[in-house]
């Protein structure tokens, strides 16, 4: 296959080329409530080509083979347009080549695992809440994404990496009368099918919080002090900052006159790290999608602006150093710059010390749903308790947070001991990232805006 | 095609082809200047089989093996998914004008000089920074099946969507244009986007308490999208609709009729049959503030014994149908966006809204951050907040409107009018 695309841009007028091919594996097995909805392995494929000439640079995505030449002639046209039209010419960071094939660390590659034992085990961890009569459905699935990567430029890189994505998850849906409550739940992660093992405890766990919240209270709008929970600092780091250390993001927007490396974000107790090479998290990969190894890159150091992730074409825009940040869904899509793990860092400070500092609030746990827009975001919460004195009191539901970049880092004053990374994700950055991980420890946050209902 | 229908059937008793082919162009400007140009040409066949009542589905993008996708479909038969529908006969529909071919003609220099003209005319009227984006797109569909049903489709489709922002942020006032083909940005849309930038420039903090709220057409789908789940045949069929067993009980305010309608040819997407051949229809979901319609697709009308509606669509060839309502429209009412304004002695306008799809959707719960959240005082626009969350009930909210605008705008979710409100819940924080 490498020396099939090889051949494809040979062909290619232009001052720089790549080509990416993908296979796409997908098995999915889906109930709803008791019944199987869905099951079946599928495979798919495509090709996303980049064209850079005269300082425009242009992709166009194709999926037959016999389309290449079209795709070529296409995208040099559309490359041609661009470098007619642009205030700078784009222009590529120098990578080092890349050479090789790259696979992960799997305990149990999915694909040496029958169907039905990924449907028994499914149905398995599915029947869980629907033993308890106040569940009223589930929507539960066990999903499989394999993308096999090939990547080929003109400078000389030519590699194929694995990617191997496992989740079993969804929606516990609770019901009491009219009442209707919901909660997530979910494990999975990219080295194998053995994360997927006994997990039973986990849903569980999540049934018992779904009947919870039907006795539970809706929270009132306001501004609260909170402590948030792993999952939600995880969430929140993605939001409120993570977003913005894209530098496709600010490239061209006013936003960047603030964003500047040196500038002070945050509080001094907040250190934010973005690393795609932490291995065995859902966010690993040895080579983004335009063929850049993967870095540790701090992003925030003691409260001060210290890092952005990049692709090639953002890093010479910047002039800062590549990162290996720019990847894209699957073969649909042209890469574009990506958050691989980010997290904050942990401090030192145990849950009871900062439910202790928080005295009067909220403690808010597991994020369901996230939006960002420029310096302003939000998310919810599936559940939350009121802390009065330091202790934790009563259930709280209809938890929405909403914040701005500028005001809420510098809000966040104390970090816990531990450290948490997601399991799953699904950043939809206009393309859908199920690799996209977030971690943190417990966090104490002052001043957070929350909607009620 | 036609020989791996032939196939599929010889396999299975019962067996749908479903093809796509779709070519697409995107422009987007950052500051007023071009910044991508990028393209796609994208296929993809699904295919069905029903064998001894159970369904086996599978999906490719390059039809190179047909054995493999049926084995595969065969294969997916064995986990039991119920498959107790019929395939519908469906032909002799009537034809819908949903292609023009000046789509595909002119290159994307027609986009970038289009996009070019309108920041050079809306930098003549704002200092805001201006990112507008366009795109095209081609597509037929083909769908085929054992009971003789063998339709297919062609579509264009052409959008703009131009956005002045705040500074130091990407929230923005901005509107979509969407048509059949290429069709010029008029004075009329160029000055909405102008006039509500250049009035809401000044950052405001007001107070919350008694404030009303103008969903604009651009946010309507925060709204709409509660009811759409609530009458959704898998809702029902899951047993957490809030309004089941509400048929012709009024739900919401007199002045709200929500209906689906595929056949309106004169916007992008017009449809005579859903994704499954199912003939598509005038839908009204509800009429006067009353519930009329649950809406099907073929699987989910067979599980509550009900009539598939024509609403079986797929996300993408992966996606098996699902019923869902792609058409939507909202009734006008009898109030101009600018007579709207004026009855606002003081009010937030939802012009941009963020985590629509965290809220409790089923239940009808939506708790938004409101990005942009232009301030109306005195029935004028005179600045803009930060920091607001709305929030409410839908069965609350949606029954006391106080007005609805006179024009619907195609929106991300359907066809809405901006609609007016005071009796949400408003925070803002000092």
């Amino acid at each position: 296959m490498l020396d099939t695309l090889r051949s494809m841009i040979s062909k290619a007028k232009a001052d720089y080329a790549d080509i990416r091919y993908e296979i796409k594996e997908e098995t999915r097995i889906a109930f709803n409530g008791r019944e199987l909805f869905h099951i079946g392995s599928n495979s798919t494929d495509g090709f996303v080509l980049r064209i850079l000439r005269g300082g425009g640079l242009s992709p166009i995505a194709f999926t037959r083979p016999d389309d290449s030449e079209r795709a070529l002639r296409s995208a040099e046209g559309n490359a041609a347009l661009m470098a007619g039209h642009l205030k700078r010419p784009v222009r590529f960071a120098e990578a080092d080549v890349a050479k090789g094939m790259f696979f992960p660390e799997i305990e149990e590659d999915p694909r040496h695992i029958p169907i039905d034992e990924k449907l028994e085990l499914t149905r398995s961890c599915n029947s869980i809440p629907l033993k308890y009569d106040r569940i009223a459905t589930t929507n539960i699935s066990y999903g499989e994404v394999i993308r096999e990567r090939y990547f080929v430029s003109t400078e000389g890189s030519s590699f194929k990496e694995d990617l191997v994505t496992t989740s079993l998850g969804g929606l516990i849906t609770s019901r009491d009368g009219t009442l209707i409550q919901n909660v997530r739940v979910g494990v999975g992660g990219s080295h194998g099918f053995a994360l997927l093992r006994d997990k039973e405890e986990e849903f569980e766990k999540k049934a018992a919080i779904a009947l919870d919240l039907l006795d539970a209270k809706p929270i009132a709008g306001g501004t609260y002090n909170v402590v948030l929970n792993p999952d939600m600092a995880g969430v929140f780091t993605h939001e409120a900052f993570g977003h913005f250390s894209e530098a496709d993001l600010i490239e061209d927007s006013t936003m960047r006159e603030k964003m500047q490396i040196g500038a002070r974000l945050g509080n001094e107790a907040l250190n934010i790290t973005d690393d795609p090479t932490v291995p065995r998290q859902l966010g690993f990969y040895f080579y983004d999608d335009e063929g850049v190894k993967a870095r540790r890159v701090p992003l925030m150091k003691e409260g001060v602006l210290a890092g952005r992730l990049h692709s090639r074409r953002t890093a010479a825009s910047f002039g800062e150093g590549l990162t290996g940040h720019c990847v894209a869904e699957d073969y649909r899509y042209s890469p574009i710059v990506r958050m691989g793990n980010i997290f904050i860092e942990p401090g030192s400070r145990t849950l009871e010390d900062l439910l202790s500092m928080l005295g009067d609030g909220l403690y808010i746990l597991d994020h369901k749903g996230d939006q960002t827009s420029g310096e302003n975001f939000t998310f919810g919460a599936q559940y939350g308790y009121v802390v009065k004195g330091g202790k934790k009191k009563e259930m709280v539901r209809d938890i929405n947070i909403s914040g701005n970049l500028y005001h809420t880092l510098k809000n966040i004053v104390a970090t816990g001991n531990d450290l948490v990374f997601s399991q799953t994700g699904g950043c939809g950055k206009g393309q859908l990232n199920i690799r996209s991980c977030h971690g943190g420890p417990h966090i104490l946050c002052n001043s957070v805006i929350i909607g009620g209902v | 095609m036609e020989q791996l229908l032939e196939m599929a059937r010889k396999a299975g008793d019962k067996a749908e082809v479903y093809s796509t082919e779709r070519s697409s162009d995107g422009v987007s400007f950052e500051d007023a200047h071009l910044k991508d140009i990028d393209s796609s040409i994208q296929s993809g066949i699904s295919l069905r089989i029903i064998k001894n009542g159970k369904l086996g589905f599978a999906y490719t993008t390059n039809l190179t093996n047909r054995e493999e996708l049926i084995s595969n479909a065969l294969d997916s038969l064995k986990g039991g998914v119920e498959g107790l529908f019929e395939l519908p006969l469906t032909k002799d529909l009537p034809v819908l004008d949903t292609y023009d071919p000046s789509i595909e003609a002119g290159g994307n220099s027609v986009m970038v000089e289009e996009c070019a003209r309108v920041c050079e005319l809306l930098s003549q009227r704002t200092k805001g920074q201006i990112n507008i984006s366009a795109h095209r797109s081609a597509r037929n569909i083909k769908i085929m099946n054992s009971s003789g049903t063998d339709l297919s489709l062609r579509f264009s489709s052409y959008a703009l969507n131009a956005q002045i922002l705040y500074a130091y942020s990407s929230s923005s006032v901005n509107r979509p244009l969407v048509s059949k083909t290429f069709r010029k940005a008029d004075d009329e849309y160029l000055g909405y986007l102008a006039s509500s930038y250049n009035k809401s420039v000044k950052k405001i903090v007001p107070d919350g308490k008694g404030m009303k709220v103008l969903f604009l057409p651009e946010t309507m789908y925060v709204l709409t999208w509660r009811l759409q789940s609530a009458t959704s045949g898998v809702s029902l069929y899951q047993n957490i609709s809030p309004v089941a067993g509400e048929k012709g009980e009024k739900i919401v305010d007199g002045k709200i009729s929500l209906f689906n309608n595929p056949l309106d040819d004169s916007i992008p997407g017009a449809r005579t049959f859903d994704d499954e051949g199912t003939p598509c229809s005038l839908f009204p979901v509800i009429e006067r503030g009353v519930l009329k319609n649950f809406y099907y697709d073929l699987y989910f009308a067979r599980k509550l014994n009900a009539s598939p509606t024509g609403h079986g669509f797929r996300g993408s060839i992966s996606s098996k149908p699902v019923p869902a309502l792609g058409h939507l429209h909202i009734s006008p009412g009898n109030m101009s966006f600018d007579e709207l304004i004026r009855s606002i002695d003081r009010g937030i306008i939802i012009a941009g809204a963020l985590g629509a799809h965290s809220g409790n959707i089923p239940n009808g719960d939506f708790s938004i951050g409101v990005s942009p959240a232009l301030y109306v005082e005195g029935g004028e626009i005179a600045g803009h907040v930060k920091d607001v969350m709305v929030a409410g009930n839908i069965y609350e909210v949606l029954k006391n409107v106080v007005e609805i605008e006179n024009t619907v705008h195609p929106s991300f979710g359907g066809n809405f009018p901006a609609m007016l409100f005071d009796n949400l819940s408003v925070t803002i924080k000092k």
